[in-house]
């Protein structure tokens, strides 16, 4: 080797160097998102939201105390979900812009893995969800210290999607719905007049709380069909399944009506069994795969940080002004006021 | 006294003054010792490196038998499948892909950059070259996905190519390796003593038959070891099969299929939260540990090739 070939090799070396350094760095930044903030920031002084009205007579639904965004500080550390996570994201945003100093994270890692943070690890301090905690979940808090206190936000009517190039599908039934996502190799095997096409299927993973959902649902609570299904890409992320279904006529999806509003041009949404998801039919229920949306917190936590029982508050008193914009819809006055209800008591107020 | 001092003495009392051996020097002792320190820590992080991926992997292997492991054509650690094989044969796809892209453009680059360029087309073309090996592969991903998939899709047809496809992501892979099986090449066809091609061109041989039956022979070993490299790096590569070849396991050999590959699967469940001790959670490990050996064997391939066909001549 003559000192010419040492010099290249050496600069191959450090390229092949900067090239893993890259790689590495690369590999560190992808799970971020879930890793976030490890330890929420260790309480600040106690500062009381300032109550500035006592709580209204309940006549004209339950009033929370008004709540001034500018005198808590601190961190709020929230995950969950990723159908909740737009919504509460323009929460932060709305927040922020009244003017809370603190920092918010919102992590978007599915329903599964929001309550694993918030209860087993208990690092969070609001778990996003978008279906009922389960009894396990529960136990896992209380072994924790913690109390789960539910709160409704808002109703998601879960969308069936395809993309609006395909002019075979305008309808389905929840028993068809099962064969596309489990048996039916070609969209002939589930109605004859359908062409015969393989089925391209996009589903969210296993830690979403939208395939648990649509799993209770439609599948009849057995996950193993879906997942035995051929051509099926499961991924956390809504907007790989967005991307996967507006690529062929032949594909299907089902995430929250929130991505198929972002993305309406590009995507048709199905009607269930004869009803379309529209406010009205996810409201009364007549929409098949209508589900409630929730955030969850403790009592102790809503206690000990002020910035959270305010930013809680804040949520539930200014949710409906948002929710329509985000792509979700109203939760009905009874359980908007049930969750004013249970932040009341949660403050022993 | 001016007796002319002999030769013996004249050395010793040359070598007294300047004996380097005795002295201490507490800066040369720190210094070994930050660089003894350097070397070991790559060393510690291997070995604390292969000790996790055992420790979670035995775990794993407790739990599912090896036969199941490599005997199934399903992946589904949720319903408890454990058939490794589409996530490898994703895996193999991708990497054969790449290197059909790569092996033959890289050497025929390393060619031209060792035998026909001008000193001035070398020195504009080697660091443009290498800028490619530069460029973050998350940049290489996207790359994949909304530029080499749209292509693609308008050859072959909407319906033949899927929007997430192994093909895509293996050619843009073979671009991400290309620099360095070229750069690689090039120093072993570099490193052939001239004498050799005079030789060559003294028998009558044109540039070319001197190129591809005399240089490209003498430096096989080298070429040999940049191709095996690449292919590691290959099986190894996760970005851009984590955002364009697909999000599902699928047992295919069909390119324009989706297809998980074992980088991308790790990446994908790992991105949501696992519980710690669960199946789901080990059978990662599981992966890691037979991505590790894939490309530690290759890795000692392409040492054991280099050290048998090396041609000496200096």
């Amino acid at each position: 080797m003559n000192p010419n070939s040492h010099r290249k090799s050496f600069a191959l070396l450090s390229s092949l160097i900067l090239a893993a350094l890259l790689l590495s760095a690369c590999a560190q930044a992808t799970p971020a998102p879930t890793t976030a903030p490890v330890e929420p920031v260790a309480t600040e002084a106690p500062v009381e939201p300032v109550v500035t009205e006592a709580p209204a007579e309940p006549v004209a639904g339950v009033m929370l105390p008004a709540v001034d965004p500018t005198s808590v500080d601190g961190a709020i550390v929230t995950a969950g979900s990723s159908t909740v996570y737009p919504l509460s994201e323009a929460m932060v945003a709305s927040f922020k812009d009244e003017g809370f100093p603190g920092d918010i994270t919102v992590d978007s890692i599915g329903s599964g893995g929001g309550f694993e943070r918030f209860c087993v690890t208990a690092e969070t301090d609001i778990a996003n969800a978008s279906r009922a905690i389960k009894d396990e979940e529960v136990e896992a808090c209380r072994s924790n210290g913690r109390e789960p206190i539910e709160f409704r936000v808002g109703t998601d009517a879960l969308a069936i999607v395809v993309s609006a190039e395909n002019d075979f599908v305008d309808d389905v039934t929840l028993a068809e719905l099962a064969l596309i996502f489990s048996t039916a190799s070609t969209w002939a095997d589930v109605r004859p007049e359908w062409p015969a096409e393989p089925i391209q299927r996009f589903s969210p993973g296993t830690d979403s709380g939208t395939f648990d959902y649509f799993v209770e649902e439609v599948m009849g609570e057995d996950e193993a069909p879906i997942l035995n299904a051929a051509n099926i890409q499961l991924s956390e992320d809504d907007n790989v399944l967005v991307q996967g279904v507006e690529g062929s006529p032949y594909a299907i999806a089902y995430f929250g009506f929130a991505y198929y509003q972002e993305n309406a041009g590009a995507l048709k949404a199905l009607s269930i069994d004869g009803v379309t998801p529209t406010a009205e039919s996810a409201e009364d229920g007549s929409y098949p795969l209508a589900r409630p949306l929730f955030i969850y917190s403790d009592a102790g936590i809503m206690e000990s940080k002020p910035q959270v029982a305010a930013f809680i508050n804040f949520y539930l008193t200014t949710v409906n002004d948002l929710i329509v914009d985000v792509g979700y819809f109203p939760a009905s006055v009874e359980a908007l006021d049930g969750a004013r209800q249970a932040w009341l008591d949660g403050m022993g107020q | 006294m001016t007796a002319i001092p002999t030769s013996q003495e004249k050395l010793a009392s040359a070598a007294a003054p300047i004996n380097l051996r005795r002295r201490v020097r507490p800066h040369e002792v720190l210094i070994q010792g930050i660089l003894f320190f350097s070397g070991a820590v790559s060393i510690l992080t291997t070995i604390g490196i292969v000790y996790e991926l055992g420790k979670e992997a035995f775990l794993f292997f407790k739990q599912v038998s090896l036969l199941e492991f490599f005997g199934g054509v399903k992946w589904q650690p949720q319903i408890a499948e454990f058939g490794v094989w589409p996530l490898v044969t994703a895996t193999l796809v991708t990497t054969t892909i790449a290197m059909l892209i790569a092996v033959p453009l890289g050497l025929m680059v390393a060619i031209y950059l060792s035998e026909y360029a001008t000193p001035r087309a070398r020195n504009l073309l080697k660091p443009i070259l290498e800028v490619l090996a530069g460029i973050p592969t998350v940049v290489y991903g996207y790359f994949a996905l909304t530029f080499m998939t749209p292509i693609l899709r308008s050859i072959f047809g909407q319906d033949i190519v899927d929007v997430y496809n192994t093909a895509s992501a293996g050619i843009v892979m073979g671009i991400l390796i290309l620099p360095l099986i070229s750069s690689m090449s090039e120093d072993a066809l570099s490193a052939v003593p001239r004498a050799m091609r005079e030789a060559a061109y003294g028998l009558g041989a044109t540039r070319l038959e001197t190129a591809v039956k005399i240089v490209v022979p003498s430096a096989l070993s080298g070429i040999a070891a940049a191709v095996i490299l690449g292919i590691s790096r290959g099986i190894g590569e996760t970005m851009i099969v984590a955002l364009a070849a697909g999000a599902g396991p699928n047992f295919t050999f069909n390119p324009f299929e989706g297809a998980e590959t074992l980088t991308g699967h790790i990446v994908r469940i790992s991105g949501g939260d696992l519980s710690y001790n669960s199946i789901d959670y080990n059978s990662i490990f599981a992966l890691g540990l037979l991505l590790f050996l894939m490309t530690l064997s290759l890795n000692i391939l392409s040492g054991m090739v280099v050290r048998r066909f090396r041609e000496k001549y200096e």
